[in-house]
């Protein structure tokens, strides 16, 4: 059986002795899409951010396809496409070129990349604006080019933080494609937001975080039961406040 | 050089390249704006001393004795003189209507007549351009009006003229076109480039690390699997490979200058032509001088968490870079083996001893080990700061992460 392809085992986290994570676990398999929620400083970002490898673990691990990320991150790295609510695009560069170099970065041969580039093109419809520099795109457009940059190598594990922060609904529908069709395709998906209406539209299990720790988890149903909320609004106010 | 090392330089030169304001102010504010201004002020200077000597000057005189004497040869050319009492005279000359007010006692023309002296006085203000000028042109004027008078005293002596000089004193400087060059390009090219040297680093560095920071385009680059050492490499060669194109371009455009500016002057034409082994002395110190930077450059902007912060915290690395050139321009500040030793002075004082040709092998070899060492430390320092979470993320608080000592 291969190993799932997202994976936290008690991930701790300190910052000059304040506790930002406290021994998070979960496991997300292929197909699945999770909803990590919480309030302002619960530790989401922290808590990605050492899925990805940016930042240590105090204790614990990360696992990326059974890697452990700060063991070996360059290898965990390659099965990861990570985005976050800034796009991250080289505003002086086109998308064409930020695929390019992301996908040689990825390891991918120059064959497979210019044919990932020609998939990527077609599906987000970038090709009208494949060869403008980033700055001078829409945000919409923008946000096509950010998500075709985080999956030009197809990775088995997809981890969102807060990918619809700041934008619009329009632009926020290119996001929810991208879940939608993730989960379609087997990919393992982690995200955070703050729009509970997105997590219960996508996720099939949500984990809710209040001071680093998960007091939470379950499917959006279980925890309206558990919350005796009618909403996840609700729910989430009910978590946030303190209650288990 | 591994293979995301070079996707990486790949990235950070056409992201660097493509940017106006990195472009203006590392290349083409060196390569044309001090240039082009040098040759300018050079161009106003001239054309400025030339309408001057043109200029329609009247001057005023104030006594019959003075205008027997401004009378007694030819006027200077674009002058006239006015007859006036000596108070509206410099009434005039306050309110600019005359340059000068020529005055000589009772008398003093007649006593250069009789074989005795007379006192002629110029009043003039060095405040005005054309005022200097007419006091320029009496005083040639009346070392013409005494030379005339000696001559005829002389004659009437029965001397010869060579009477009332029995010396001849003449200096010729013989090595004037070849030494101007150096000697003027001594006192200036020592500040000019380690200024350059840095303009050339900073700001591609706070773009590459500050900047990438606020744009959030560095976390993309380090969620990619590639390590953070690969990632501070690739811009470390970026602003090394600017500072250096930016240091030269400047020296290349410096010396272009140098001629041009002075033919616009009319004066001599200064020559600076530099020895193949001054050119590869010069080169073997500034490009490793250029990584010094660019390491120090990286390190200080990784320490701001805005494009705007690090801009800031630059301007005490600028002063700290502009402060070695000015001490070695100074007079009587030279190269040796204790100057050698102190940091960015060194390199200052190399450049000048170089130009002047008086560059020793043992202080250059101890420059170019400091430089060498310099740029070891600062490459240290930066990728301290890549490997530093604090840093990566934070800011100017976590800046003791820079001098960690790390495995």
């Amino acid at each position: 059986m291969s190993a799932p392809p997202i994976q936290l085992e008690g991930l701790v986290k300190d910052f000059a002795g304040v506790r930002a994570v406290d021994g998070v676990c979960l496991t997300v398999s292929p197909g699945e899409v999770v909803g990590l929620l919480g309030p302002n400083g619960a530790g989401k970002t922290t808590a990605l951010r050492m899925l990805a490898g940016l930042i240590t673990p105090t204790s614990g691990r990360a696992l990326l396809s059974g890697v452990d990320v700060a063991a070996q991150p360059l290898v965990a790295r390659r099965s990861l496409g990570f985005l976050t609510a800034s796009t991250g695009l080289y505003e002086r560069l086109t998308p064409r070129e930020l695929l390019r170099i992301f996908g040689e970065l990825m390891g991918l041969t120059a064959e497979v990349l210019a044919a990932r580039i020609d998939t990527l093109a077609n599906e987000l419809e970038l090709t009208p604006f494949l060869d403008r520099r980033c700055g001078t795109l829409s945000s919409g457009q923008r946000q096509r080019a950010s998500i075709a940059r985080a999956v030009v190598a197809d990775p088995a594990a997809y981890v969102l933080d807060e990918p619809t922060a700041m934008l619009d609904p329009l632009a926020s529908s290119a996001i929810l494609e991208l879940v939608q069709g993730a989960k379609a395709r087997q990919k393992a998906v982690l995200f955070s937001t703050h729009r509970m209406e997105e997590a219960e539209f996508l996720c099939s299990r949500l984990l809710f975080l209040r001071a680093g720790r998960v007091v939470a988890e379950g499917s959006p149903a279980e925890l309206l039961e558990r919350s005796q909320q009618r909403s996840l609004t609700g729910a989430f106010l009910h978590f946030a406040r303190g209650a288990a | 050089m591994s293979r995301p090392v070079l996707t990486l330089l790949r990235k950070e030169l056409l992201d660097v390249l493509r940017d106006r304001r990195t472009l203006l102010v590392t290349l083409v504010l060196p390569v044309l704006l001090y240039p082009g201004l040098l040759a300018l002020v050079g161009a106003v200077m001239a054309t400025g001393q030339q309408r001057l000597a043109r200029a329609e000057l009247v001057v005023a005189v104030a006594s019959d004795d003075a205008m027997a004497f401004v009378s007694a040869l030819e006027p200077p050319e674009h002058t006239t003189w006015v007859r006036l009492g000596l108070d509206e005279g410099l009434v005039q000359l306050r309110e600019k209507k005359v340059a000068a007010v020529v005055d000589a006692a009772p008398g003093a023309f007649a006593a250069i007549k009789a074989g005795q002296q007379g006192r002629v006085q110029v009043r003039y203000t060095k405040k005005q351009d054309r005022s200097a000028e007419a006091q320029r042109r009496l005083q040639k004027l009346f070392e013409r009006v005494g030379h005339a008078a000696l001559v005829d005293r002389l004659a009437a002596s029965q001397l010869p003229p060579e009477f009332s000089e029995p010396v001849i004193f003449e200096s010729t400087d013989v090595d004037f076109r070849r030494d101007l060059g150096p000697l003027v390009a001594s006192r200036t090219l020592p500040m000019i480039l380690l200024v350059m040297l840095f303009m050339g680093a900073l700001y591609p560095a706070v773009d590459l690390t500050a900047g990438e920071k606020e744009r959030g385009t560095l976390e993309t680059l380090l969620v990619a699997p590639v390590s953070a050492l690969d990632v501070m490499t690739a811009k470390y060669l970026t602003v090394a490979l600017t500072a250096t194109f930016a240091t030269l371009a400047n020296l290349a455009a410096m010396g272009v200058t140098f001629a041009f500016g002075i033919k616009v002057a009319g004066a001599e034409s200064i020559s600076m032509t530099f020895s193949p082994l001054q050119v590869f002395t010069l080169v073997v110190c500034l490009v490793p001088a250029a990584f010094m930077a660019a390491g120090l450059s990286l390190a200080v902007a990784s320490l701001a968490r805005t494009f705007k912060e690090g801009q800031a915290m630059m301007t005490p690395v600028m002063l700290i870079a502009t402060l070695p050139g000015i001490v070695a321009v100074m007079p009587g500040v030279e190269l040796n083996v204790f100057t050698a030793a102190i940091p960015l002075l060194n390199l200052g004082l190399l450049v000048k001893a170089t130009v002047l040709g008086a560059a020793a092998p043992v202080p250059v070899a101890m420059v170019v080990a400091s430089v060498a060492l310099g740029s070891y430390l600062s490459l240290k320092m930066a990728a301290n700061a890549f490997h530093s979470e604090a840093l990566r993320f934070g800011g100017a608080d976590s800046w003791r992460e820079l001098f960690r000592r790390r495995r």
